[in-house]
C-alpha cells in the first residue's frame, strides 16, 4: 500500500492535479491505515462504503482547491445526513441524521471525502474519552495511555497519521488538551467564528467546532474553509472574509506575549514547566517581549465551567426523551417510565452525573445563587481577558498539568476530568480563540503542548506564533517515526 | 356576614399571524395533515439552532404598543424546562426576564363605567405540539410546534364573569383589529386560561387555575360555577388546594386535572443559543405607525358619521366591512348609507353566494356612485335591490347599469306632466290636502311614485307637489 | 464521609427524569457531593460586577425574514421516530392534560 497520505497536502494535491493518483488511493490507504490500527479504537461509525463511491465519482473532476479528496475524520458529535451519528452514547447508538451539519456541508463542497466519524466522551463529556459507550481510543505515542478527550479518537487517528485532517468540538478544552496529549495541531477557534449548527450542544455558550491538523498550516487552511457566518446559527458572526495563514512564516520580533502567573504554578508537572520555559526563552531570544500577568477570577474558572456547562447540558440533553429518536425504553407503563428509564438506560454514568447536577444548578433559588453567578464572574474574566489583549498579541501557558496518563488511572474521582482541562477552559469563558502546539515530549516520549490564545477573531495571529515554533522546534510528530 | 369577593386573573395566549414559525422557518398552518408542517428545529433534532421571525417580532410589538405596555428595547429569551411529550425540546424558547411588554392595560366598561384591567406582562414563546388521547396513548401532531406566540399576562383585576368577559372581547377584538392574531377561539389560535379565587377578606383565597375553555361566554360559565363551587366547599368548612381544573362544556362544569406541585420547577436561564435582540426608538415607531386602526378608534368615527350605535356594533364585529367602510372616511360620502348598504343588501349578498367582497366586481369608485345615487334621491333602494346583482357581477360603471334597468333621470318637463295629470286625477285628494288633511300628500306622492317608475327623486317629488298645491 | 442524603439524590433524579437502582443511589450520594462541593466554591467568590454574560457574542440577532422554507417530508419527520401510529408520534398516555 502507498503511503500518500504522509504527505503535506500540498504535495498530495499536486499528485492529485497531474493525475498520478486517483482520489480512490488516498480513500483506500485511509481505510487501510484504519484496518491496521483498530487497536486505537479511534473510529465509532466508518463511512466506507459511500467514501469510495465519492472517490470514484471526484475522478472525474477538476481538483478545484487544496482539500480535493482528502480523507477527513469528522467527531461523532457533528451531525452527518444519512451516516449514524451517535455522540458516543447508547442513546443515539441507531440515530441516523436527516440532515446535515454547516460544517459538513462545507465539507461536502470542498469535495473532501468523510472517512468515518471519531470516538468521543458521551456528549463530549470527559477529558479522557473513556465515557465513550464504545470503549476508549488509545493515544498512539502509547496505547496503553488516554488520547484526551473530548475529541481523543479525532486526535488519536491524526496523530496516528491514519488521515490528515479531523474534526474537533471543544466546549472546555475538548480540541487541544488531547491534542496535547497526542501531539498535533489543534484549533478552538473564537465563539461564533464556525457554525454549530448541528453540533450536538453541550454547553452551548461554550462550545465551539474545531481543526485537529498534524502541522500549522493545514490547520489554518482547514479553518479558512469552515468559518463564516450561517443564518441558521445566531450565534456565528458576520466577519469580513479573510486568510488565516496570511501571516504564517512571518517573524515573531517586536511580539508582546503574555503569560497568566496562575499557568505556570506548581499545579503543572515540571517536566512540562521546563519544556514550556524552554520555548519562552526562545521566543525571547527571537525578540519577542513576554510579561507575566494576572487575569481575574482565571483561578475559578473551573468552577464556573461546571456550573455553566452542567447548567446548560442538563437543558440541552432533556430533548432525548424516547419519543421522536433514539433509545427508547419499550413497552413502559407510563409516560414517566418511558423517560427515566430511556434516561436510566439510554445515557452513561457521567452524562447522568452532569445532567443531575446541572438540574440541581438551574432548580428554584440555585439558578441565582449558581448560574447567574457564574455568568457575572464570567463577563468578568472575559473583561480581564480583552483588558490583556489590549497590551498584549496573544497569551500563552501550558496546554496541560500532566502528560497523558493511563487509561486506567483516576477513574473514581469525579471531579478529576475537570482538573484537566484547567489550563485551557478559561479560554471557553471567554469565547477567545486558543491552538496546541506541540513543543517536546518528557522522558518517557509522551507529547508536551504549548497554548496559544489570541484576542477574538485573532486566529491568525496564533497561527503565526504557533508556526514559528513548529519550523523552529522542528520536532518529528509521528509516534511510528514517519517509516 | 361578609359577601365573599371573586377574584380573577386571565392569561391569553395568542397564535401570532405569521407565514413561518417563531424559530424555524417551516409553515404556521392550521388544519394540515399530521406532521407535514415539521422541520428538524420543530422536532427538536439534535444539533438544531432557533431563528429568529421577524414579522413574529413587530407583531408581539404591535400587541405589546396596543396594551400599552412599557417596551423591553433590548430583550432575550430565556428556556423553561419541563418535560412534557408535546414539548419537543422538553424545554421551551419563552421571555421570563425580559417580556417584550411590562405594566399595560386594557380599558374595559360595564354599565358605561370604565375599569382599566393591567397586564403584567407579554411575552414572546412557541407553541407546543398537538395532542389527542384515546385510552393509554396520547398521539402527537408536531405541525403546531413552534408556532409563535404571545402570551398575555393580567394582575389579579377583574371581580366577575362579567368582567372577564368584557376583557376577553376587547383583548380580541384588539389583537384582531391590530392585525396580531386571527383570534379564533374554537381552532386554538386563542387560548384562555383563568385564575379564580373566593375570600371574605382582603387576603386572596386560594387560587384556583381553569383551563380548556372553549369560548368567551364558557370563560363566564366556568367562572360562576367555580365561584359556586370553591364557596360551598368554603362553607363545609373545606381547605381548598391550588390546583388545575379543565372546563367541561358538555356538563358546563369545571374537572380537576391535577394538584399543583410545591411550585412549578421551570429552571429558567437565559437561552444561550439567541443573542440580545435590540428593538430601536424608530423600529417601535414604525411598528406603532403600521398598525392599523384600532376598533376604538372606528367606533369614534363611525359614531361621528351618525351611524347607529346598533350598526357600529355590527361593523365593528365584521372587520372586512370595516376596513372596506374605512376608505371612504373623509371622502364626503353619507356613511350612514354606506354602512347601511354594507350591513344590508351588500352582506346580504355576499352570503347568498359565498364570495368574499374583494372578489365581486364592485369597485371604490361604484360603491360611491351608488352611496351618492341613493344619497341624493337619485335612486331608491328599491331600485338598488334592483341593480344589485348586476353592480356586484358586472365590470360596468353605476350609470351603465341603472342604464340597462332603464333606470335614468327624468326631465323637469317631464315630471311636471306626471305631477299636473295625477292631480287633475284625484281631485278629491287635493281638496282633502287643502282642507287640513295632511295625510292626502302621502297618497298623491304615492301615485307620482308609480307613474315615474321610480326615475325621479322623491325629494324633488314632494318638493314640486307642495308648490303646486299651493298654486 | 460527607454524602448527599438518599432523598437529595432521588430529587435530582426527579429532576432530571432519570430513573435510579438502590445501587446507583449509593454511590450518587458520593459522587454527586463531590460535584456540589466543587460547585460550591462560587459562594466563596466575592467583588463581582452586576453584568452577565449570556453568550460571548456581543451583536445582536439577525431577524429572518417571515418567509416558508423547506419542511421534512412525513416519512422523512417519522424515520427516527420509536413508536408512531398512522400519520402521528405515539407515547404513554398524557395523564396531565
Amino acid at each position: 500500500m502507498s503511503k500518500y497520505l504522509n504527505l503535506e497536502l500540498k504535495e498530495i494535491n499536486k499528485l492529485l492535479k497531474e493525475r498520478k493518483i486517483k482520489p480512490l488511493d488516498l480513500v483506500e490507504e485511509a481505510f487501510d491505515n484504519i484496518e491496521k490500527n483498530k487497536d486505537l479504537n479511534a473510529f465509532i461509525t466508518l463511512n466506507k462504503d459511500q467514501a469510495i463511491k465519492m472517490a470514484k465519482d471526484l475522478e472525474n473532476k477538476e481538483v478545484d482547491n487544496l482539500f480535493f479528496a482528502i480523507p477527513i475524520a469528522i467527531k461523532d458529535n457533528i451531525c452527518t445526513k444519512d451516516l449514524r451519528t451517535t455522540c458516543a452514547s447508547k442513546m443515539l447508538e441507531n440515530f441516523i441524521p436527516v440532515y446535515d451539519a454547516t460544517v459538513i456541508e462545507k465539507i461536502k463542497q470542498h469535495n473532501m471525502i468523510i472517512i468515518g466519524k471519531t470516538n468521543m466522551d458521551e456528549f463530549a463529556m470527559g477529558s479522557t474519552s473513556r465515557t465513550s459507550y464504545f470503549g476508549p481510543p488509545k493515544n498512539p505515542w502509547d496505547e496503553n495511555k488516554i488520547a484526551g478527550g473530548s475529541s481523543g479518537g479525532s486526535a488519536s487517528c491524526i496523530s496516528a497519521r491514519l488521515v490528515p485532517l479531523a474534526l474537533g468540538t471543544d466546549t472546555g478544552g475538548s480540541i487541544r488538551q488531547p491534542a496535547s496529549y497526542c501531539g498535533l495541531v489543534g484549533m478552538k477557534p473564537t465563539y461564533g467564528r464556525i457554525s454549530r449548527y448541528g453540533l450536538i450542544a453541550f454547553g452551548s455558550s461554550l462550545d465551539q467546532i474545531g481543526p485537529m491538523t498534524r502541522n500549522v498550516y493545514e490547520n489554518a487552511a482547514l479553518l479558512n474553509i469552515l468559518c463564516g457566518k450561517d443564518e441558521k446559527d445566531l450565534t456565528s458572526t458576520r466577519r469580513e472574509k479573510e486568510d488565516f495563514t496570511s501571516l504564517i512564516g512571518e517573524d515573531i520580533k517586536g511580539m508582546n506575549i503574555a503569560i497568566p502567573k496562575y499557568f505556570v504554578t506548581d499545579i503543572v508537572e515540571k517536566e512540562i514547566l521546563e519544556k514550556f520555559n524552554n520555548t519562552v526563552n526562545l521566543l525571547k531570544e527571537n525578540g519577542c517581549n513576554v510579561e507575566y500577568i494576572d487575569i481575574d477570577y482565571i483561578e475559578n474558572a473551573v468552577t464556573l465551567y461546571q456550573i455553566i456547562a452542567m447548567g446548560e447540558a442538563s437543558s440541552n440533553l432533556a430533548r432525548f426523551d424516547g419519543i421522536r429518536y433514539g433509545y427508547s425504553y419499550e413497552n413502559p407503563k407510563n409516560l414517566e417510565e418511558l423517560y427515566s428509564k430511556t434516561r436510566q438506560i439510554g445515557f452513561g454514568d457521567e452524562v447522568k452525573r452532569r445532567i443531575m447536577v446541572g438540574s440541581l444548578i438551574l432548580s428554584g433559588e440555585n439558578a441565582k445563587t449558581y448560574y447567574d453567578k457564574a455568568l457575572r464572574i464570567r463577563d468578568d474574566i472575559r473583561k480581564s481577558f480583552l483588558k490583556a489583549f489590549e497590551k498584549y498579541d496573544l497569551i500563552i501557558g501550558p496546554t496541560t498539568t500532566t502528560v497523558a496518563y493511563n487509561l486506567t488511572d483516576n477513574l473514581d474521582d469525579p471531579s478529576k476530568t475537570f482538573l484537566d482541562d484547567i489550563l485551557v477552559i478559561p479560554v471557553n469563558m471567554a469565547g477567545l480563540p486558543g491552538l496546541n502546539i506541540p513543543i517536546g515530549f518528557n522522558k518517557d516520549k509522551l507529547p508536551i503542548g504549548l497554548h496559544i490564545i489570541g484576542n477574538e477573531f485573532d486566529e491568525k495571529t496564533i497561527y503565526k506564533l504557533a508556526s514559528y515554533i513548529e519550523k523552529t522546534l522542528n520536532l518529528n510528530l509521528n509516534p511510528k517515526g514517519g517509516e | 356576614m361578609n359577601q365573599y369577593k371573586t377574584t380573577i386573573g386571565i392569561e391569553v395566549h395568542a397564535e401570532l399571524k405569521t407565514k413561518s414559525k417563531m424559530f424555524s422557518d417551516s409553515a404556521n398552518n392550521y388544519g394540515k395533515m399530521a406532521n407535514t408542517c415539521t422541520n428538524v428545529i420543530d422536532l427538536g433534532y439534535p444539533g438544531t439552532l432557533p431563528t429568529i421571525n421577524e414579522k413574529a417580532i413587530e407583531l408581539a410589538l404591535r400587541a405589546a404598543l396596543v396594551l400599552h405596555c412599557k417596551i423591553n428595547k433590548v430583550m432575550h429569551f430565556d428556556r423553561k424546562n419541563y418535560f412534557y411529550p408535546d414539548n419537543p425540546k422538553n424545554y421551551q424558547i419563552t421571555q421570563n426576564r425580559t417580556p417584550i411588554g411590562i405594566d399595560g392595560y386594557v380599558e374595559i366598561t360595564i354599565n358605561n363605567v370604565p375599569k382599566k384591567i393591567r397586564i403584567h406582562d407579554i411575552h414572546i414563546e412557541e407553541d407546543t405540539c398537538k395532542s389527542i388521547h384515546s385510552n393509554n396513548k396520547s398521539l402527537l401532531d408536531f405541525n403546531r410546534a413552534g408556532v409563535p406566540l404571545v402570551e398575555i399576562v393580567t394582575e389579579a383585576d377583574m371581580n366577575s364573569a362579567e368582567e372577564a368577559m368584557a376583557y376577553l372581547e376587547k383583548l380580541r377584538e384588539l389583537l384582531l383589529y391590530a392585525d396580531v392574531s386571527d383570534c379564533k377561539i374554537e381552532e386554538g389560535s386563542m387560548r384562555c386560561d383563568c385564575n379564580v379565587s373566593v375570600s371574605k377578606t382582603e387576603t386572596y383565597g386560594t387560587k384556583i387555575e381553569v383551563k380548556n375553555i372553549g369560548s368567551i361566554s364558557n370563560v363566564g360559565v366556568a367562572i360562576d360555577y367555580e365561584k359556586a363551587r370553591q364557596i360551598s366547599l368554603l362553607e363545609k368548612g373545606q381547605v381548598l388546594k391550588e390546583e388545575t381544573r379543565r372546563f367541561d362544556d358538555k356538563t358546563n362544569s369545571t374537572i380537576l386535572m391535577r394538584v399543583k406541585e410545591t411550585g412549578n420547577d421551570y429552571r429558567y436561564f437565559p437561552e444561550p443559543d439567541i443573542p440580545f435582540i435590540e428593538l430601536t426608538d424608530e423600529y417601535i415607531e414604525e411598528v406603532a405607525k403600521n398598525i392599523p386602526m384600532t376598533a376604538e378608534k372606528r367606533r369614534e368615527i363611525y359614531l361621528n358619521n351618525g351611524i347607529s350605535e346598533v350598526n357600529v356594533k355590527k361593523i365593528i364585529q365584521n372587520r372586512t366591512i370595516s376596513d372596506y367602510l374605512n376608505k371612504f372616511i373623509n371622502q364626503n360620502l353619507n356613511l350612514v348609507i354606506a354602512s347601511n348598504l354594507l350591513l344590508g343588501d351588500i352582506t346580504a349578498y355576499i352570503n347568498k353566494y359565498e364570495i368574499p367582497l374583494e372578489k365581486t366586481a364592485l369597485t371604490d369608485e361604484k360603491f360611491i356612485d351608488i352611496v351618492t345615487c341613493l344619497d341624493t334621491g337619485k335612486i331608491n333602494s328599491k331600485i338598488f335591490k334592483e341593480i344589485l346583482e348586476d353592480v356586484m357581477e358586472q365590470d360596468l360603471p353605476v350609470e351603465k347599469i341603472l342604464e340597462n334597468h332603464g333606470v335614468r333621470e327624468m326631465s323637469e318637463e317631464e315630471l311636471s306632466e306626471i305631477i299636473n295629470k295625477v292631480l287633475e286625477n284625484n281631485e278629491q285628494s287635493v281638496s282633502d290636502y287643502k282642507k287640513g288633511n295632511e295625510r292626502a300628500i302621502k297618497y298623491l306622492m304615492g301615485q307620482i311614485m308609480k307613474e315615474t317608475k321610480g326615475n325621479a327623486n322623491p325629494n324633488t317629488i314632494v318638493e314640486k307637489l307642495e308648490s303646486k298645491l299651493k298654486e | 464521609m460527607d454524602k448527599l442524603s438518599k432523598e437529595e439524590v432521588e430529587h435530582v433524579a426527579h429532576l432530571a427524569r432519570i430513573n435510579l437502582e438502590e445501587e446507583d443511589i449509593e454511590r450518587y450520594r458520593i459522587q454527586l457531593k463531590k460535584l456540589i462541593d466543587d460547585i460550591d466554591k462560587i459562594k466563596d467568590i466575592k467583588n463581582y460586577d452586576e453584568e452577565m454574560l449570556i453568550t460571548p457574542v456581543t451583536f445582536h440577532s439577525d431577524l429572518r425574514k417571515d418567509e416558508i422554507g423547506s419542511m421534512l417530508d412525513y416519512k422523512e419527520a417519522m424515520k427516527n421516530v420509536p413508536a408512531s401510529n398512522g400519520n402521528f408520534v405515539e407515547v404513554p398516555v398524557m395523564i396531565n392534560e
